[in-house]
């Protein structure tokens, strides 16, 4: 006991004194979110611009009308649909719902559907008109099976729902600071063993998985106060809402930490060199920051590219996160998330137990 | 050859007691293998308290190989090492927080600091020194804060011997402790490992420097191939060679037809053993004057001439040459 808390308390030190880490986790995410949070602004004004053509022109779809005009978050106009798609083809709309004739029907019959275009050259605002949406109609198919009437827009949903940048830009970046903090135990790993510190530890009487234990309990410490870092900056300087539980995002972050320092040590399990473990590590987390979706939503992807994506454990470390802190889901909402995050932490620590080496 | 006879490697009944008291280490027929290369191969020696002993070996001869086995490392994959009375098998981590070790070449935590990384290792055993005492006696106070990788060569060896003994333990080994060092920092090596001698630990080290195991060693272990093939004090090692002195020179023929023969010169009065390669000569003699003397009648006598004439005394250089027909760093 005494020498795992003396060895965490040297890993600890170790990891706050390498400035490359530190830079390349929570410093790039910093970075990030300042820039994007500056570029593209922060404030509350930036409200979800939505087209409303009315083709059924029923009570029902008056009332929608004038509810989704009533929040604050949505800048509604209304028009014809050539009107209405032209403005969303010029960028002056966000997102385009068209009620169709017999809608008002379908809805006391309890399946009602919306047909909404998206500025697909914006995905975030895509995103987030896409969520709006999908709260409406899911609001108004609980009402009407409910028989619940009269017609109410869920005013929370729709605010909670339209997301800005930095909102959106937030959890993605917990996602690649956890990512970048621990998949580098890896190089670390095979740095110790290539110049004999692991042989060195053999001839102690400490057992030299403790300095592995140590190392990776380490980077999760240090993983936990990056994140609390990063979030007070985002909740600080750009307001950014935490909707969901701190503890369903703890738990997701720990987590997140662990899938990432288990890929790390299968890394460190079968690269040969501190070179190849840093090529290895380069290789893997570049793209995965891209296609796990830290800086882009990755629904749009060229088919080819969906399989790649849907393995990616950033992909689901980032969706859990968004999942809690944009969409306030607890824990059971986030259940297949933190199983295929479960699954890549269980088959990473097999292949890395069966391939590790200690010389 | 005088591989020890070594009893039985258990511990045993108090007939015994008196001298595996004496005896620190007790190795019987280690070997170890590493895939199909036999690196040790029937290694037996016995190390008595309070002696340096030394292993002696050119490169590869499996002296490191002989260490990380007897400091738990490595598990041998045939014979028996008793250490302090505790079989190696059954209680590697009780011996290990007794022993000290240098390896070879260790680098050590990145961005840690010097006394860190002692205290760090310190914690590791049930009791310690503190860095500024271990820091103090390797002569690195200064360095207390500098990081491992800023340290000279010299440093950085001093610093591992800080760490061999942060333990305060009865049983040091230090893994070739003087490599690649300038002379300087090799002496201050030596001296400290003669304190520790006068301090009463035992010290095992390997080195492939004859100057250094003559130097520091009260009994050695000449390995080459894996095994032991010759194990005494430094002075009985040499006596083996039966001459005084050795003479080193170059034979430059001057007739082709009656070229100077081994036999012409160990016929020489006073030689033990006379070697010939090339045109180098080497003659092991008791009377350096005579054979002095006849050897330049006899080079007279053949038309050659003499070069690069040399005299010295025995080393255990020489004995490695006369076991194996090689030297030390051929």
């Amino acid at each position: 006991m005494k020498s795992f808390v003396a060895m965490l308390y040297a890993h600890l030190r170790m990891l706050m004194r390498n400035r490359i880490l530190l830079v390349t986790s929570l410093g790039l995410a910093l970075i990030s979110i300042f820039v994007f949070g500056w570029l593209f602004g922060s404030g509350s004004g930036a409200q979800l611009r939505l087209g409303i053509v009315d083709h059924d022109a029923s009570a029902t779809s008056q009332q929608i009308a004038a509810q989704l005009g009533a929040s604050d978050s949505l800048k509604v106009s209304r028009g014809s649909a050539d009107e209405e798609l032209a403005a969303l083809r010029s960028g002056s709309r966000d997102a385009v719902i068209v009620i169709g004739a017999g809608f008002g029907a379908d809805l006391s019959q309890g399946h009602a559907t919306l047909q909404v275009y998206f500025d697909q050259s914006n995905p975030v605002t895509q995103a987030s008109a896409r969520m709006a949406v999908q709260s409406i109609v899911t609001g108004l198919n609980e009402r009407a099976s409910g028989r619940a009437s009269p017609l109410a827009l869920d005013e929370q949903a729709v605010s909670v729902h339209h997301l800005r940048q930095i909102d959106w830009l937030t959890p993605g970046m917990l996602g690649m600071l956890l990512m970048y903090a621990n998949l580098s135990v890896g190089t670390a790993l095979v740095a110790w063993r290539k110049q004999g510190v692991l042989r060195r530890i053999a001839a102690t009487p400490l057992r030299q998985s403790a300095l592995i234990g140590g190392q990776a309990t380490a980077r999760l410490l240090l993983s936990l106060a990056q994140c609390a870092v990063l979030i007070a900056v985002a909740i600080l300087v750009f307001g950014v809402q935490i909707i969901g539980n701190w503890l369903a995002l703890g738990l997701i972050v720990t987590l997140g930490a662990l899938v990432m320092l288990s890929l790390g040590f299968v890394i460190g399990s079968f690269a040969r060199n501190e070179e190849v473990a840093a090529s290895l590590t380069f290789l893997i987390s570049f793209p995965m920051m891209f296609l796990g979706g830290s800086y882009f939503p990755t629904e749009n992807a060229p088919a080819f590219l969906a399989p790649i994506i849907r393995i990616l454990p950033l992909s689901y470390l980032n969706d859990a996160l968004r999942q809690i802190i944009n969409n306030g889901a607890d824990l059971a909402a986030t259940q297949t998330d933190a199983l295929a995050l479960a699954a890549w932490m269980v088959v990473a620590l097999l292949l890395s137990f069966r391939a590790f080496r200690w010389e | 050859m005088t591989t020890q006879q070594t009893r039985s490697p258990v511990a045993g009944d108090g007939e015994q007691t008196a001298q595996l008291d004496a005896v620190i280490i007790q190795a019987h027929g280690l070997v170890k293998r590493y895939g199909r290369l036999t690196a040790v191969d029937g290694v037996s020696f016995a190390i008595r308290r309070g002696e340096i002993f030394g292993l002696l070996g050119p490169n590869g001869a499996g002296k490191s190989s002989t260490l990380d086995m007897l400091e738990g490392i490595r598990p041998a994959d045939g014979g028996a090492i008793v250490i302090d009375g505790l079989d190696i098998r059954r209680n590697r981590r009780a011996i290990q927080s007794r022993i000290g070790v240098q390896l070879q070449a260790t680098s050590l935590f990145e961005y840690l600091q010097v006394s860190e990384t002692i205290a760090l290792f310190g914690s590791f055993y049930p009791k310690a020194i503190a860095p500024e005492t271990l820091l103090r006696e390797v002569a690195l106070e200064d360095k207390a804060r500098a990081y491992p990788q800023d340290l000279s060569g010299g440093q950085r060896q001093r610093l591992a011997l800080a760490l061999a003994l942060v333990n305060d333990p009865t049983l040091v080994f230090l893994d070739e402790p003087t490599s690649g060092l300038d002379p300087q920092s090799r002496h201050m090596v030596w001296e400290q490992v003669l304190r520790l001698r006068e301090r009463g630990k035992t010290v095992v080290l390997t080195t492939h420097f004859m100057d250094e195991a003559q130097t520091l060693c009260d009994r050695i272990a000449i390995m080459d191939h894996g095994r032991v093939i010759a194990q005494d004090t430094p002075a009985a090692l040499i006596a083996t060679l039966g001459a005084s002195a050795a003479i080193e020179c170059a034979l430059i023929a001057g007739s082709v037809e009656a070229p100077i023969s081994v036999d012409d010169l160990s016929g020489l009065p006073g030689v033990s053993e006379a070697r010939l390669r090339g045109d180098t000569a080497l003659i092991y003699t008791d009377r350096l004057e005579a054979t002095l003397v006849a050897l330049l009648r006899l080079a007279g006598a053949h038309g050659a001439q003499v070069d690069h004439l040399q005299t010295h005394a025995p080393t255990l250089e020489d004995v490695f040459l006369k076991l194996t027909g090689r030297g030390l760093r051929d």
